[in-house]
């Protein structure tokens, strides 16, 4: 009975966590190198906020003070972004190469299709304005 | 009464499990219902965002193309947050542009102070050029016949344009006054360029993609 009722509550909070992690959606980073390496992160965006608070203070205000002079742009961007959940932005190709940046289902997609390596990059915008608040919050004041 | 206090603990624990999965079943219904063809609604459905394209294309090149959509209000919030290199508060320092000797600034400035009229025009074989102001407009054409194909230029910027780009100090262009000043208005084409390997088009309408 004991193991019903645990079984219950745990499953209970797996489904409010797959739920959660489902409606903010999947953070997801491919890279690919020619007879070099493959990188696939797939991340819930739930996450990916919660993991800033586990990364060590000082590597955490490292990053925020690398990433600082763009901070700003950054929130603005993802700001403004967050008003076009569907939008075409940028589209360059030649030959060899293909650069798609684009919004979907608010998610930030970035495409890099080049003849040695590509990129895949999907990010929830909303992950992007949480993890720029995080950084700004850690960055060194002036 | 140990029996009663189990009894409603059990209770109040199924009572909260209950709740969850109500509520685990809300959000994914909610999510469901937006992946399923309901977009998310956002304030650019209120009113009517302004979009500016840029296109190049290489007719003898199909895979070669750029495309560049930027809706006006992102850059009028972005542009003022980079500061960097001639870029400061939305406004670039002109003084530091090599325009090859010309002083953009002086001359959009007589430009602006001027009447409608041709400033400059040259015709020969070469060349044609005409540099106009007319009807609130700032004109550009050069149609170059140097090469076997012949090269169009056409800018067309709003004089609005213009004096927002100039109402910043000396040496500067401020660019976010320039945007503020293009989306108030209409669809335009701003600038287009043709030579014998691209096309170039900057227009400005309210479609969020370049067809």
């Amino acid at each position: 009975m004991l193991l019903a009722k645990l079984a219950l509550g745990f499953g209970g909070t797996l489904l409010v966590a797959g739920a959660y992690t489902f409606h903010e959606g999947v953070m997801r980073v491919d890279e690919d190198h020619v007879n070099v390496r493959h990188v696939h992160v797939w991340l819930p965006a739930a996450v990916v906020p919660l993991a800033l608070h586990v990364i060590p203070k000082h590597q955490l205000e490292r990053a925020a003070e690398q990433a600082s002079p763009w901070l700003p742009t950054l929130r603005a961007l993802t700001k403004e972004l967050k008003k076009y959940p569907e939008a075409e932005l940028i589209n360059v190709r030649d030959s060899n190469q293909r650069v798609h940046i684009r919004t979907h289902n608010g998610k930030l997609l970035i495409d890099v299709d080049g003849s040695e390596e590509q990129v895949h990059l999907a990010c929830p915008l909303a992950v992007i304005d949480d993890v720029s608040s995080e950084l700004e919050a850690n960055a060194p004041t002036v | 009464m140990a029996s009663h206090s189990w009894h409603s603990l059990r209770n109040s624990f199924f009572g909260a499990a209950l709740l969850l999965l109500i509520a685990a079943a809300t959000v994914a219904l909610n999510s469901l219902a937006q992946a399923s063809g309901n977009p998310p609604q956002s304030s650019s459905n209120t009113k009517q965002d302004r979009w500016l394209h840029v296109r190049v294309e290489n007719p003898d090149a199909k895979d070669e193309i750029v495309r560049v959509n930027v809706p006006l209000e992102l850059a009028e919030r972005v542009l003022p947050t980079i500061d960097r290199d001639s870029l400061h508060h939305g406004k670039v320092r002109v003084d530091q542009i090599d325009c090859h000797g010309v002083d953009l600034r002086a001359l959009l400035d007589a430009v602006r102070a001027s009447k409608d009229g041709e400033f400059v025009t040259v015709q020969n074989k070469d060349a044609d050029v005409r540099v106009a102001k007319q009807n609130n407009y700032f004109l550009v054409h050069v149609i170059d016949r140097k090469n076997s194909k012949k090269a169009h230029v056409e800018v067309k910027v709003p004089m609005k344009v213009v004096e927002a780009l100039l109402s910043s100090g000396k040496d500067e262009l401020d660019l976010v006054a320039g945007l503020h000043a293009l989306s108030t208005q209409g669809d335009t084409e701003l600038v287009s360029v043709k030579d014998e390997r691209n096309t170039v088009r900057v227009w400005l309408d309210s479609k969020n993609v370049s067809d």
